[in-house]
């Protein structure tokens, strides 16, 4: 800790934490995740963005992510520090965009003739990945670290459910990618966007 | 535990007395840190003490309640600003007694003891949030004004089981707005500003005004308009694939271009995509994985 964040606490400022976190999943069987994500940012939308159920939804995916443990392919995380509040700010917009920027946000759908009475089939993505970002005051040694590890990255999940019943968030993002079933990701299009993800 | 305090104090003692021996010029590279003001608190320069009210006003766009104060001393600024106002009711004794609504004020905070029919004006901001077509970002964007007075302690209320609870200081939010009409009561209250609109979301099912007005939504992707049901299928030929994304914050964000806060932060040109980034590297106080490299 340098002297100037001695010093920031010695006179009782506020401490903000920006971190994100990317996480990859792989796996035949990660699909259904995507309910989950799709569900959770349907109903953020639905009350416009209310922090607490932002807060019930960054709980619910990351619970999911917990679950699907097992699939955890690579993951990568990033964060800083500030004492100034419109700072903090700044940093979250900046991370949004970017993590906007990573996938298409106006794809182009291809029209497909479908003949009447042939089964339904949908391509399922081998890979999500899923993009958390939370700002807060305060210190939390479990996110404030290198989490490129599967210990460490449960350890940061379950930290974060945790901190929401303990405390309100400042700000709360989750994006993820492919946007819905049926959509794919593939690994080529991850190492193109994704290349600070570290293999778990 | 005292150690290295000590050692912080023998530090900042040292470099005043390098800078006193030296010349003037190197403090700015001595301390690289600004200490800049929080610009939320507003600056009043009232001391503190009890002063009568002669007016509030309270505006919904950012929770800010602005009182017009008798007695101030000469040369001091008699409207008080504030974010942080506790209220209470003046018991009957007291009105009896002639006493007049007051504030006690104590630096940038303030307690203000009301009469049962002392009202408070009320600015409602009509905003609509529009969203920005280009990054997907709602913002909150004032449309008209609208005045009403409102009387926290006023009407039936006063008599009933919460009675006693009045008097003492607490934190109130106003009730919802309605035009024409004024707002009696309050929508919530309590021993902080938090659990204040605690309450208030429990009565209303949404949360005050004020806070809405304070957060931002975001979306990106399809989220937002897609209907759920129907299945499309993505031109795969493309180097990134679809996803989407939402998002909310109540911080502050700088009004203007970000100002230069690192020295390392004012590089520019191709290189500073998103891969090479400094912002995990080039502060002391930066962490994640990317670091070890």
């Amino acid at each position: 800790m340098s002297i100037t964040d001695r010093f920031n606490q010695f006179v009782g400022k506020t401490r903000y934490v920006v971190s994100r976190i990317f996480i990859h999943l792989q796996g035949n069987e990660v699909a259904p995740l995507l309910g989950i994500l799709n569900q959770n940012a349907r109903m953020a939308v639905d009350t416009d963005g209310d922090m607490e159920v932002m807060g019930e939804c960054l709980v619910n995916t990351c619970e999911g992510i917990l679950q699907y443990k097992t699939y955890w392919q690579s993951a990568s995380n990033e964060g800083d520090v500030f004492w100034n509040e419109a700072d903090a700010g700044d940093f979250v917009t900046e991370l949004f965009t970017d993590s906007g920027q990573r996938y298409l946000s106006q794809p182009d759908f291809e029209e497909e003739e479908v003949a009447e009475n042939t089964p339904l089939s949908l391509p399922v993505t081998d890979n999500i990945i899923v993009m958390i970002i939370v700002a807060f005051e305060g210190e939390l040694s479990e996110l404030e670290t290198d989490l490129a590890d599967m210990e460490a990255l449960t350890d940061a999940l379950k930290a974060l459910i945790n901190l929401n019943y303990k405390q309100n968030y400042r700000a709360i993002a989750i994006h993820f990618s492919p946007a819905r079933l049926g959509e794919r990701l593939t690994s080529d299009q991850i190492i193109i966007n994704f290349p600070e993800l570290i293999p778990l | 535990m005292f150690k290295p305090v000590i050692a912080i104090f023998l530090t900042i003692i040292l470099s005043f007395s390098t800078v006193a021996c030296g010349s003037s010029n190197s403090v700015n590279t001595n301390n690289p840190a600004t200490f800049t003001n929080n610009t939320n608190v507003p600056k009043n320069n009232i001391a503190s003490g009890k002063y009568p009210v002669q007016q509030a006003t309270f505006n919904d766009v950012d929770g800010e309640y602005i009182l017009m104060l008798l007695n101030t001393p000469s040369g001091s600024n008699p409207t008080f600003r504030t974010t942080n106002l506790q209220m209470a009711r003046l018991t009957d004794e007291e009105i009896k007694n002639g006493q007049q609504t007051f504030v006690e004020i104590n630096g940038n905070e303030g307690i203000m003891h009301l009469t049962e029919d002392f009202r408070i004006e009320y600015v409602h901001n009509e905003t609509e949030t529009v969203t920005n077509s280009n990054t997907g970002k709602q913002e909150t964007v004032v449309v008209r004004q609208q005045s009403s007075f409102w009387s926290p302690f006023a009407g039936a209320l006063a008599g009933q089981a919460l009675g006693s609870m009045l008097f003492r200081p607490q934190y109130y939010v106003p009730p919802t707005f309605q035009s024409g009409g004024n707002l009696t009561g309050f929508g919530g209250y309590g021993n902080t500003y938090d659990q204040a609109v605690q309450s208030y979301r429990t009565n209303n099912n949404s949360i005050p005004q004020v806070e809405k007005n304070r957060q931002s939504f975001r979306t990106t992707g399809t989220i937002k308009n897609s209907s759920g049901n129907s299945i499309n299928r993505v031109n795969t030929n493309s180097t990134k694939g679809t996803g989407s994304g939402v998002g909310t914050s109540n911080l502050k964000t700088n009004g203007t271009s970000s100002k230069v806060k690192q020295p390392s932060s004012n590089s520019f040109g191709s290189n500073k995509s998103s891969r090479t980034r400094p912002t995990t590297s080039r502060r002391s106080s930066g962490f994640g994985s990317r670091r070890r490299r």
